[in-house]
């Protein structure tokens, strides 16, 4: 105190209250926006910004992984470690995993207690942009040129639709939502009306056309970006879906205004009206523009040639290489793939191309529906087919196509970079039918080649970065053959012709009235396809069913057709079985005693019993097994079980059955039950 | 001033100091004064003694509590020690003989804890004044303990203070919580405050051996002066500072070697491979491992082959094949824990400090090193801290003091890149014993090998350093009024390097093959700045026995960082990992574009407060605090809140009627405390802002061989969030009992968190988005914390000491957008931690047995599979409605489902005791749970963790372990691997997890009691040691986690049960990054 003087007094009580009240003076401070984020008033208005989003739905709308996922499927949007795209026919009459399908079980695929199977995520990312996009594009704010604009806005409707088919084909009738909806239970819950399926097609091909409007012939040379062609190729798509549908199904509870159609217990779907005034016009309206569009595709792209050769280093065959080149863009009826670098996004299937197809298992009903190389059915008489005691002998004089893709034991599955890969099967071996791991598993005994690439370097596990293959036109040609005969009941000229062209590429004769006057339908049996109603169809329309299968399998498109022509119903009171290899003829003498194991109630059984059939039953080893009963189907799992949360949110009361949300039919309103019919 | 100079010029040199302080202390003489200090019950060892003035004169007593001190004639002496009032004896009442006085001094027990002064927001207090929930623990309690960070070393230190790790990578250091679960929300934490000396910190940068002593606030009323960053409790750390006194040197090290806590151990190749083919077997599939295979396992075991695998079966004729598949070929047999992980590695820490000080002026600087060495074999991981600090105090005048302190960390840490969840994941369940580890040329394996990857596929580096600066500015012109500016500024900065390198594989004959082909150095650079003002004024006043302080004061901070990343392909020297010696072009010729990003980030609060606090002869206690916040993560009509907290207390052991009747009780104390403060830690900074996500050359969908830009669209949010509340209710007693020899407290609370940020109510998927969060879900968590401590001293010298601290809490859900009642999210009325699941009726041993159980239900258990037979589980149909399911798997309808156990963490418990005697000191801390259930399965639906079951339904992703995991049932009385009717496990099945649904039977008992430390020490007396100029020498043994009480399987460890791999599904949950055992030894020396 004694050193106290007062003007230091002062001075440090300025000082202290000036500290004090400097903070206020910072208000402003607390006021902070977003550094380094940009906000949306700033974004989708400048044309690469609409091609960033665009492209990022491709694969996928989940940031924080974009390499898994998507709305377009790619190998590696199936996964790493799969056989990829080639996967995706599994499991049906073509082909089958390791394990039975629960799809094929009414007793095990039970109704989901989640909000399982009703999902618009996808379906927001379109409407965002499309919402934010549509009207700065009317009034002219979007900077940047003009064609690049329309394309991706044809891109982000392209989208939009693959979202919605997808939904259709599991689902049926479906909500249709073009708008970002507000947070708000009321609005949302109104927005879960279901609408009746043929408008949800119809909203499909109208933003195809959008896309096919929007979109450029070629916008990139790459192929990488959709086209134009990929909209028509779609629209066929859809079109044939919905009008063979409604053709199938018409009258039953998985159409509009069928019998028990579900829609109409809610009353705004009650006494709905068809369009086009009723189903048969609009099954005619469907296959109509189905044809409109597979025409504009099939008369603009012509097919790759096919040399026929399979193993050769130096001289290419382009229908070969087409499944599994790098650089898919020189192929003309490769209309988007997907490319993979060493480094980025690489997957396994060249080294399960090399080997058993991850597990994927190719069926004797398969080999067996593709004909001779003169155009018969193999029973036919005087078809020259070699039998099936061997794998060699399926091939022998066959359709090119099984030729070129079906695996041969022996057969060089490397030609050139020998060693490079660390999973590399060089030669073909006898298939490893008593291999547990799905990896090294040949579970039919049957694997294919189709995508196979013999680049050694590929054969690294899980560093396979081979190309893969998204829209293929060869499709359309299809189509249209299947819509016109569907819509007319007979071939026209187009159709003749594309009918025609397909078969002189794959190495038959192209003389399809050949096959079609030699084709025993009850000899057919073994294909699903020959079906549709439970009863066999017509050995035209079962050709034209055949040539599509034979030429798209492993594609991933055989469970959309055998849904939509409803193939599956004879399966309800006749299990059937899925079969590979004829084993137990002179195909046994491959193996050992002990890699051949049988016995229905041997634990240690591997191969199913010579008492059930000459040819191998994956699923009918060991009587415990569910499988054992054989593939079983009830109408129910035409469509999917909506998740029963669904149900409760939008309803009251904790009653399923106040949501405006009605359950597909066969499926109770109870989680964990199984389908009914 | 001299002598300062000399040693700190000198001072690296610990033998040139001892030598000053030898030859100093030789001259200084005149009069000896030699004497006992004793209390009431015996001589007090270790207690200090003191020429009052002369700062650099003082000595310990002996373990014989004797004393031997120079002084000159009228100088007063001060004895003081820990417990005890300090007394003061001038020469000048004694008389010498022959030059020495004998003075016996006696020392009264002071009610010491009590008159402590504790550390609590903007200031401090008596602890006997203490009206809010505060604890307490000195630096001393946390000496020589060999840990890398000091959150280790609190663990079950604190009632009330949760310190888990559930992972011992140096990545992944300790959570901590203060009074259990604060939040439930997934867009705000609720993690404590921690504040070293004001300002926010690191704990694992800071050199424990800087602490004095760490404060923990508990409740509302003792943290909410701090506003909207201590909702959840604050952490004050107070570092040491010089005192008045000679130059005071202390150097410390810790010499030790660290080993796992526990290892799972495989089975040999051979078993293995039988119980793989077994699931194969009950799948109804094929072996795995066919006979040739399994001969040539057998064969390798036993020696008659010395290969570990065979080349390519496949390979083309006349080619070099490269070895087959490891899984489908491979006969090795090898422990992939073991081969992966060290039983022992070696590590050191250094600790040196020197202070001192005058009457104005006072110093403080440590440096510290440690260098530890991680676990890993392949690659080495590494952890390295260099610490320094210096504190400056000095007066400028009479009233006006200024401090200036500055603390830089740097912290190195060197992992292979090749770590992570993933390198756990490979060990657990592709670490198969016939995966070959070496191929027969002696290579590591080709394909797949993660040891390959670790040990060549490069490195993460980072290394980061804080440098906290803090100037503050005391006046204080009149008695009782304080004014303290106080300015912090902290930066931070580091640099994360990694690096991948292209591994090689070599083929049957010794030849390299590129395997993984990335090549790419990675480079971040990430710099914080934070600042923080504080201004306070304070007066206080005594009037006859009314006692008043008063504090207003204002804080600021600003917080912004920046970060930058640059990564490019093709290292073209592997040497020379650097971005500058990068071609850019991939292993296959692409040329890659560099990947670049970089952002900036900031966020401030502002605050002004008060604080009054009232007492009445020390009796009754009242204090109260009001803060007014501001945060910028809220828009401006939400952006400011008040917290106001209360609270009081009655002494009543001060009360006359108390005193006169109650003798063995000292202290009885009664505190209430109630308060709100808000919550502004949202995990946004600007959680009100809408933006599109925008990823440069990010894109998964390639164009034209390169990665698009890409963008999608926002997440919505809700403009109108605010502040969360969290509401805190204490209630306590505090006590001791027999001259305080025994006391302690209890806490009872109950703590609200309110308007958390939760998910908006479930809506119609037709949203197509995540529902942004809004300020819609409450909880409480309520809980008691005791802590207790006996100290005495016995007549013949041995010190002794236990303490106990004890807390439990438990979270109940009050509020929450669950309208359904779905069991799979959180259900307002609900604790938290529960574990729903089916209860097992037993394993079927028979076919029979099964069926007579399957008939018992219409739906015969589909709900959870199929082909049910022997050796499966037989789940209870106990809602008896003849089906077996989850019902509708709400609250209202679980079907058989039932609350099975609780996985909250229950009764933490601490507990320490402490020896001395006559040099000889001995500790031990125990730590643990006393209660938790633990489900360690997998997550609801997939049910397939493979580190619990062993085999799962994934074949690649199912294992093997020595112990529990071989007990499955085995019905075939010719089976390899032995019939086993009454196992643990049900039969291994490849292909479906139906017997691995939750249930009764496989819930765990995750409580454990662990030995957390024991330390031997030996004090060499002051006598030998004076000699040779050194105060105090301990030497020191000493060891953490040494042993263990727990009933989890052997493959876990009860602390890490929930880390490792989670993501994957609750995949390997609890395979993580090992805890280590340490055995140290080390010395601990002043001068």
């Amino acid at each position: 105190m004694k050193n106290f003087k007062n003007k230091n007094y002062i001075g440090l009580i300025v000082i202290a209250l000036s500290m004090f009240l400097a903070p206020s003076c910072k208000k402003n401070s607390l006021t902070i926006t977003p550094p380094s984020n940009i906000t949306p008033t700033d974004y989708l208005v400048e044309e690469s910004q609409l091609g960033a989003y665009a492209i990022q739905q491709y694969a996928g709308s989940t940031s924080v992984t974009p390499n898994v996922g998507g709305i377009l499927p790619s190998h590696r949007g199936v996964g790493q470690f799969t056989y990829g795209t080639f996967s995706l026919d599994a499991p049906t009459d073509n082909a089958v995993g390791t394990a039975q399908d629960n799809r094929y079980a009414p007793n095990l695929l039970l109704v989901p207690s989640g909000t399982n199977n009703w999902g618009f995520t996808d379906i927001y990312q379109c409407n965002y942009f499309l919402q934010t996009v549509i009207p700065r594009w009317k009034a002219g704010k979007i900077a940047g040129n003009a064609a690049n604009i329309s394309q991706y806005i044809g891109e982000m409707y392209f989208l939009r639709a693959y979202a919605y088919f997808n939904n259709l084909q599991n689902l049926g009738d479906f909500p249709i939502i073009k708008t970002v909806l507000p947070n708000d239970a009321a609005i949302l819950t109104a927005a879960s009306q279901r609408a009746p399926r043929s408008e949800v097609a119809r909203f499909i091909l109208s933003d195809l056309d959008s896309a096919a409007m929007l979109m450029q012939p070629q916008f990139d040379p790459g192929k990488n970006r959709l086209s134009k062609n990929c909209a028509l190729l779609l629209r066929s798509r859809v079109a044939l879906y919905e009008g063979t549908w409604e053709k199938y199904f018409k009258g039953t509870a998985f159409v509009p205004n069928g019998t028990n159609w579900p829609g109409a217990s809610k009353s705004y779907n009650a006494g709905y009206q068809f369009k086009s005034g009723s189903i048969d016009n609009e099954i005619q309206y469907f296959l109509g523009e189905a044809m409109t569009s597979a025409k504009a595709v099939a008369d603009a792209v012509a097919l790759v040639n096919n040399t026929g050769t399979i193993v050769s280093p130096n001289n290419e065959n382009p229908y070969f290489s087409m499944f599994s080149a790098v650089n898919m863009s020189g192929y003309s009826e490769v209309l988007l793939w997907r490319q993979a670098t060493s480094t980025l996004f690489t997957h396994n299937v060249p080294v399960y191309g090399q080997l058993g197809n991850d597990g994927i298992g190719w069926t004797r009903s398969l080999v067996e529906s593709f004909v001779m190389a003169n155009g018969l059915p193999i029973y036919a008489p005087g078809s020259g087919w070699a039998g099936d005691d061997q794998i060699t002998n399926q091939r022998t004089n066959r359709d090119g196509r099984l030729n070129l893709f079906l695996k041969e034991p022996g057969q060089k599955n490397v030609l050139v970079n020998f060693g490079q890969g660390d999973h590399e099967t060089d030669i073909e071996p006898i298939p490893y039918i008593y291999m547990s791991s799905a990896e090294t598993r040949y579970t039919t005994g049957y694997a294919i080649r189709k995508g196979s690439s013999y680049d050694g370097a590929q054969a690294k596990n899980g560093g396979g970065y081979t190309g893969s293959i998204t829209f293929r036109a060869t499709e359309a040609y299809l189509n249209y053959i299947e819509a016109c005969y569907e819509k007319n009941g007979s071939l026209d000229g187009s159709a003749t012709t594309y009918w025609q062209k397909i078969r002189t590429r794959a190495g038959i004769n192209p003389d399809f009235n050949v096959t079609i006057a030699a084709t025993n339908m009850a000899k057919e049996t073994l294909d699903w396809g020959a079906y549709s109603a439970g009863q066999l169809i017509s050995p035209t329309l079962y050709d034209i069913r055949r040539e599509r299968r034979d030429e798209l399998f492993a594609e991933g498109l055989r469970y959309m057709d055998l849904k939509r022509w409803r193939a599956m119903d004879q399966m309800i009171t006749t299990p059937a079985h899925i079969e590979g290899i004829n084993l137990w003829g002179s195909q046994k003498n491959s193996y050992t005693a002990s890699q051949i194991i049988y016995g229905a109630t041997n634990n240690n059984s591997v191969v199913s019993d010579p008492a059930l059939g000459t040819y191998l039953r994956p699923f009918e080893v060991k009587s415990s097994a569910d499988s054992y009963k054989g593939v079983r189907w009830i109408m129910a799992h035409y469509l999917n079980p909506i998740g029963i949360q669904n149900f409760l949110i939008t309803g009251t009361g904790g009653d399923p059955s106040t949501s405006p949300i009605y359950q597909n039919p066969g499926w109770p309103l109870t989680a964990g039950s199984v389908g009914t019919f | 001033m001299m002598k300062q100079l000399l040693i700190s010029n000198k001072a690296r040199t610990i033998l040139v100091l001892l030598f000053l302080l030898f030859s100093y202390t030789s001259f200084a003489q005149s009069l000896v004064v030699q004497g006992v200090v004793r209390d009431d019950k015996g001589v007090i060892p270790g207690a200090t003694v003191k020429v009052q003035g002369q700062t650099n004169t003082a000595v310990l007593t002996n373990v014989s509590g004797a004393y031997k001190i120079n002084a000159s004639a009228g100088a007063i002496l001060e004895i003081s020690f820990i417990g005890y009032n300090t007394r003061q004896i001038s020469l000048k009442d004694f008389k010498a003989n022959q030059g020495v006085y004998t003075i016996d001094v006696d020392l009264e027990t002071s009610n010491s804890n009590l008159n402590e002064v504790v550390v609590v927001g903007f200031g401090t207090q008596k602890k006997i004044d203490l009206t809010g929930s505060v604890a307490t623990i000195s630096g001393k309690a946390l000496e020589d303990r060999p840990v890398v960070n000091v959150l280790q070393s609190l663990e079950g230190m604190v009632p009330g203070l949760n310190i888990t790790q559930t992972n011992g990578a140096f990545d992944s250091p300790p959570s901590i919580n203060v009074r259990g679960i604060g939040s439930i929300s997934s867009a705000s934490s609720a993690s404590p405050l921690i504040l070293i000396d004001g300002m926010d910190g690191s704990l694992t940068a800071l050199n424990p051996d800087d602490i004095e002593s760490i404060t923990v606030l508990k409740d509302a009323a003792a943290s909410s002066i701090y506003g909207s960053r201590a909702a959840f409790g604050v952490i004050l750390v107070t570092t040491k500072k010089g005192k008045a006194g000679n130059v005071r040197v202390t150097y410390s090290n810790n010499f030790h070697y660290t080993s796992p806590v526990a290892l799972p151990k495989s089975v040999d190749s051979y078993t293995f491979a039988l119980a793989f083919n077994e699931a194969d077997a009950n799948g109804n599939s094929a072996p795995i491992f066919d006979a040739p295979h399994l001969q040539r396992i057998q064969d390798y075991l036993s020696g008659k082959i010395t290969t570990t695998d065979i080349p390519n079966p496949t390979a083309a004729p006349g080619t070099i094949p490269q070895w087959a598949d490891g899984y489908a070929y491979g006969n090795d047999n090898v422990d992939w824990y073991k081969t992966s992980f060290a039983s022992s590695v070696f590590s050191q820490e250094h600790n040196l400090s020197i202070s001192g000080g005058d009457a104005k002026t006072t110093y403080y600087l440590s440096g510290n090193y440690l260098g530890q060495q991680g676990l890993l074999t392949f690659s080495p991981d590494l952890y390295k801290r260099y610490g320094l600090s210096a504190k400056i105090n000095t007066k400028i005048s009479d009233y006006v003091s200024l401090n200036y302190g500055l603390r830089e960390a740097r912290e190195e840490r060197q992992q292979p890149g090749a770590e992570g969840a993933g390198f756990y994941e490979n060990l657990g369940r592709q670490g198969w014993p016939t995966l070959p580890l070496y191929d027969p040329n002696g290579y590591l394996f080709n394909a797949p090998s993660f040891a390959l990857g670790l040990r060549d596929g490069g490195l993460n580096k980072h290394q980061q350093d804080l440098l906290d600066q803090q100037l503050s500015l005391v006046i204080e012109p009149i008695k009782g009024w304080k004014t303290i500016a106080e300015l912090h500024y902290t930066t931070m900065n580091y640099f994360d390097h990694s690096d991948s390198q292209v591994t090689y594989n070599h083929d049957t004959a010794g030849n390299p093959i590129v395997s993984s082909s990335g090549s790419s150095v990675s480079e971040t650079a990430h710099k914080e700045n934070n600042y923080l003002g504080n201004f306070t004024t304070s007066y206080e006043k005594n009037i006859n026995k009314h006692y008043f302080h008063v504090l207003v004061g204002s804080q600021i901070q600003s917080f912004q960082y920046r970060d930058v990343m640059a990564s490019r392909q093709g290292i073209i020297v592997p040497d020379l990992p650097t971005i500058n010696t990068t071609s850019g072009v991939s292993a296959t010729g692409l040329v890659v574009p560099p990947s670049v990003s970089g952002q900036y980030q900031d966020w401030a609060t502002l605050g002004y407060f008060g604080r009054l606090n009232y007492s009445f002869d020390d009796k009754y206690l009242f204090e109260a605090n009001l803060r007014y916040d501001g945060s910028s993560r809220f828009r401006a009509a939400n952006r400011w809140i008040y917290l106001p907290s209360f609270s009081g207390g009655w002494v009543v052991s001060k009360e006359n009627f108390f005193k006169d009747n109650v003798k063995f009780m000292d202290l009885l104390k009664f505190r209430a405390s109630y308060g709100s403060i808000g919550n502004t830690n949202t995990n946004s900074y600007y959680p009100t802002y809408i933006t599109i996500p925008v990823q440069s050359a990010n894109g998964g969908w390639l164009v034209n061989g390169a990665q698009p830009n890409v963008a999608s669209a926002p997440q919505p949010v809700s403009t109108s969030l605010t502040w969360e509340t969290v509401k805190t209710l204490n209630l306590a007693v505090d006590f001791g009992f027999l001259n305080n020899r025994l006391n302690g407290s209890f806490d009872w609370f109950d703590r609200k968190t309110l308007n958390m940020l939760g998910p908006a109510v479930e809506l119609p998927v037709t949203y197509g988005v995540g529902v942004p969060p809004t300020n819609n879900t409450d909880l409480k968590t309520d809980g008691w914390e005791l802590s207790v401590n006996w100290n005495d001293r016995m007549q013949n010298g041995l010190g002794y000491g236990f303490g106990l601290s004890l807390s439990d809490n438990q979270t109940t859900i009050t509020r929450y957008p669950n309208p359904t009642g779905l069991l799979s999210t959180y259900i307002a009325g609900q604790k938290t931690g529960n574990i729903y699941g089916y209860t097992t009726l037993g394993i079927a041993k028979t076919q029979a047995e099964m069926d007579a159980h399957l008939a018992t239900s219409s739906n015969g258990q589909t709900f959870f599979g199929s082909a049910w037979g022997a050796g499966d589980i037989m789940y209870a149909d106990i809602n008896g409605d003849g089906k077996i399911d989850n019902g509708a798997n709400t609250l209202a309808n679980h079907g058989d489902l039932k609350v099975i156990g609780n996985n909250t963490p229950r009764y933490n418990v601490g507990f320490n005791m402490h020896f001395d005697y006559k040099g000889f000191d001995m500790s031990a801390f125990w730590q643990g749970v006393l209660k938790q259930d633990y489900w360690a399965g997998g997550t609801v639906g997939n049910n397939n963790n493979y580190y619990f079951w062993g085999i799962t339904d994934n074949v690649y992703f199912s294992t093997m372990l020595q112990g529990q995991q071989m007990n499955f049932f085995r019905g075939d009385p010719n089976d390899p691997l032995g019939q086993n009717l009454n196992s643990y496990f049900p039969r291994p099945i490849f292909g479906t997890n139906k017997n691995h649904f939750s249930q009764t039977a496989y819930l765990i008992n995750a409580a454990y009691l662990r030995l957390k430390n024991l330390q031997i020490g030996y004090t060499i007396p002051g006598a030998v040691l004076k000699s040779i100029g050194i105060q105090k020498l301990r030497v020191y043994m000493s060891g953490d986690n040494l042993f263990t009480i727990t009933k989890v399987p052997p493959q876990f460890d009860p602390e890490t049960i929930s880390g490792g791999q989670t993501g994957d599904s609750g995949r390997g949950q609890g395979n993580a990054y090992p805890l280590t055992k340490v055995i140290s030894f080390g010395l601990n020396v002043t001068f």
